[in-house]
């Protein structure tokens, strides 16, 4: 019989007492899997959120974040800079400001206004309709008078609010420091629905042209961009980009989606991660103290039995390996039990995180990921070992002959 | 029924039947147990040399030594002095997995208490040391099946301890013991948990294993265990006091 085998018969000579350690093992596995999955979660989130706009590098004036700092000045002609770098594919700059709702017989609505040039790509996704015109041509200087409404897309929130749809006219007053503002109402056809990966819930959000957020800004604005979007020749990477941008504008910051994500891991979620690593620590801790407690009650019962094995001719190193395969059973069975049950935790806590203001509707506290189920298990598996050192080394310490005497008195 | 140890597996020739070395041979084994209110000594000087096929029974009141000194020649614990040799090897240069792998080849261990794994059928009592000792799965079928028959248990091997009596966790521990073919089988009060219909029935068991080949050597207090034996050793206070002449068995007392 394996040892394997043996500690399946031994555990299961106890069956209740099993099933509740395993029980024990499965709800603190459940929430040491739950730690795990917030501790990089939302960076992981993040991360897709920044990739699913299709662009690998952020240019912008300052290393503030887009908004909270300066603009990029000259934007046109830095993007053309940019754009003519071998390393680089597309580049698409994005002037970010807000905008009030004046439709006759409702309330004003705040929105994001997004003035940005239409190209292949961009940080929405067409839902119903079709996006801006590729024609309407941004230029430095003056923008044109446009003869007819300027084109927007708008995002679900923002239709389903007003009620539009593709064709619907939309009327924007925009803001100024972010405040209501006396700029004439610019009347915007409604081309498409979108759906904007940063968005939250609360939020609405319109993109135009930036000649058309110009002139809806009565005329006024200088060449200046908010944020630069690059995608970056595949051939050459984003950390290529990065390099090469930095060395035609000094002057200008740029940061690939991973410098951007590290960043965050630094600062904004390292509490997520501390959290995670305090609690975590915790529930190992418990599952120790468990799995240790369960092993040792056990050992001290089978002394006899123990001592009897070793006086037949089983080795120290077979005790020692029965116990150790016992203790990984246990934390075996309750780490595979803690999945399923920490997966829904997970979700049920990731929705409750997520109905927090301001957050992006795409954006998770908690996601799957392959890393996750192994350290998952590699921390299990560990503590399990551990919890079994010490009833291992009251076994293998054993003295066979006084044991064997002290049960025929006892 | 097929006796325990049949001719292939290769044992030992009896004594007399050439120039091999005692199974045990023990000279002033002397064990001190230290106390908290000081020092016990549990055996004096004890000499013992045991050759094979032979039969000893070891008695005396509780507590004179005689777990103690089955124990040493076990191999399950070590002398304060004194040398124990098994087979010709010194026992005291042996590491603790040589000295596993004696007990599990070539001594085996019948306790009082049985000490039956009780999650694991009798068959699989009697299957689990040939298992440790790595014989194949095959071989060791006929085996446990070979023993079960000879301890009159074949019918019973899918049964638990807990669904034996007393006699029959002896009889099944009894197979397990020479599940390896020992060279020698040690027995501590093996019918010390029996009432005396079952304890006759574990007494003839164990005059059939020896006379089937085994050495034996028990510790009792049962009297008619101990007259079958064919050399019987009182001990007092740590000290064999008896010697018998007509023995293959020489015991003695180190300076008596």
């Amino acid at each position: 019989m394996t040892p394997l085998g043996l500690a399946w018969r031994s555990l299961s000579r106890e069956p209740v007492h099993a099933a509740l350690g395993v029980c024990g093992v499965a709800a603190v596995g459940a929430l040491l899997f739950n730690m795990l999955l917030l501790s990089r979660g939302l960076l992981v989130s993040f991360k897709d959120l920044l990739d699913s706009v299709g662009f690998d590098v952020r240019v912008m004036a300052s290393e503030s974040l887009p908004t909270l700092g300066p603009p990029v000045e000259h934007a046109t002609e830095a993007a053309r800079a940019i754009r003519a770098l071998p390393e680089v594919e597309e580049v698409v700059p994005m002037r970010i400001g807000r905008a009030f709702t004046a439709s006759a017989g409702r309330p004003e609505i705040a929105i994001i206004l997004v003035g940005c040039e239409p190209r292949g790509r961009g940080a929405w996704r067409i839902m119903s309709g079709r996006n801006l015109s590729r024609g309407q041509k941004d230029g430095g200087g003056l923008p044109p008078v446009e003869a007819r409404a300027p084109e927007i897309v708008v995002s679900k929130n923002l239709a389903k609010a007003l009620g539009l749809e593709p064709g619907s006219r939309l009327r924007l007053r925009a803001a100024v420091d972010g405040g209501a503002s006396a700029i004439p109402a610019v009347e915007f056809r409604v081309m498409g629905i979108g759906e904007f990966a940063f968005e939250s819930t609360e939020e609405a959000t319109a993109v135009t042209t930036l000649s058309a957020l110009r002139l809806a800004r009565g005329g006024t604005d200088e060449d200046e961009a908010d944020l630069i979007l690059v995608a970056s020749r595949k051939k050459h990477g984003a950390a290529a980009a990065v390099a090469a941008i930095q060395g035609l504008r000094p002057d200008l910051h740029a940061f690939s989606n991973e410098q951007l994500v590290s960043r965050f891991s630094r600062t904004d979620f390292s509490y997520f991660r501390q959290i995670s690593f305090v609690l975590s620590s915790i529930t190992l801790f418990f599952a120790f103290l468990l799995v240790a407690t369960l092993l040792t009650v056990s050992v001290n019962q089978r002394f006899g039995e123990v001592a009897a094995l070793r006086a037949l001719g089983f080795s120290r190193r077979r005790i020692v390996t029965d116990l150790f395969c016992e203790s990984l059973l246990l934390v075996g069975a309750g780490g595979i039990l803690s999945l399923p049950i920490g997966a829904v935790l997970a979700r049920w806590l990731d929705t409750i995180l997520r109905t927090m203001p301001g957050l992006p509707v795409r954006l998770h506290f908690f996601v799957f990921e392959p890393r996750v189920f192994m350290l998952h298990a590699t921390l299990l598996a560990f503590t399990g070992l551990l919890a079994a050192a010490y009833p291992v080394y009251l076994a293998a310490r054993l003295p066979i002959a006084a044991t064997l005497r002290q049960e025929v008195v006892s | 029924m097929n006796p325990p140890n049949t001719p292939d597996d290769g044992r030992r020739p009896t004594a007399g039947a050439g120039a091999a070395p005692p199974i045990v041979e023990a000279a002033g084994l002397t064990k001190v147990f230290p106390m908290p209110a000081g020092p016990v000594v549990a055996l004096r000087g004890v000499s013992l040399r045991d050759d094979s096929g032979e039969s000893i029974a070891i008695t005396g009141p509780s507590g004179c030594g005689k777990s103690t000194l089955l124990h040493l020649l076990g191999c399950v614990d070590t002398p304060t002095e004194g040398s124990l040799a098994i087979e010709g090897r010194d026992a005291s240069r042996l590491s603790d997995f040589e000295r596993s792998r004696i007990r599990l080849t070539k001594i085996g261990f019948v306790f009082q208490r049985f000490f039956l794994l009780p999650m694991l059928t009798a068959w699989e009592n009697v299957e689990l040391p040939q298992s440790e000792a790595g014989a194949p799965k095959t071989a060791r079928r006929a085996r446990t099946r070979e023993l079960l028959d000879y301890v009159g248990l074949a019918d019973r091997a899918g049964h638990k301890p807990s669904q034996l009596s007393g006699g029959e966790m002896q009889r099944v521990a009894i197979a397990r013991a020479l599940a390896n073919r020992p060279l020698l089988l040690l027995a501590d009060e093996p019918t010390g948990e029996l009432d005396e219909a079952t304890g006759e029935q574990i007494v003839e068991l164990f005059d059939r294993v020896n006379r089937d080949g085994t050495t034996l050597v028990v510790v009792t207090h049962n009297p008619i265990l101990a007259n079958r034996a064919r050399r019987v050793l009182p001990m007092r206070s740590g000290r064999l006091i008896m010697e018998s002449p007509a023995s293959s068995i020489v015991a003695r007392e180190e300076g008596a």
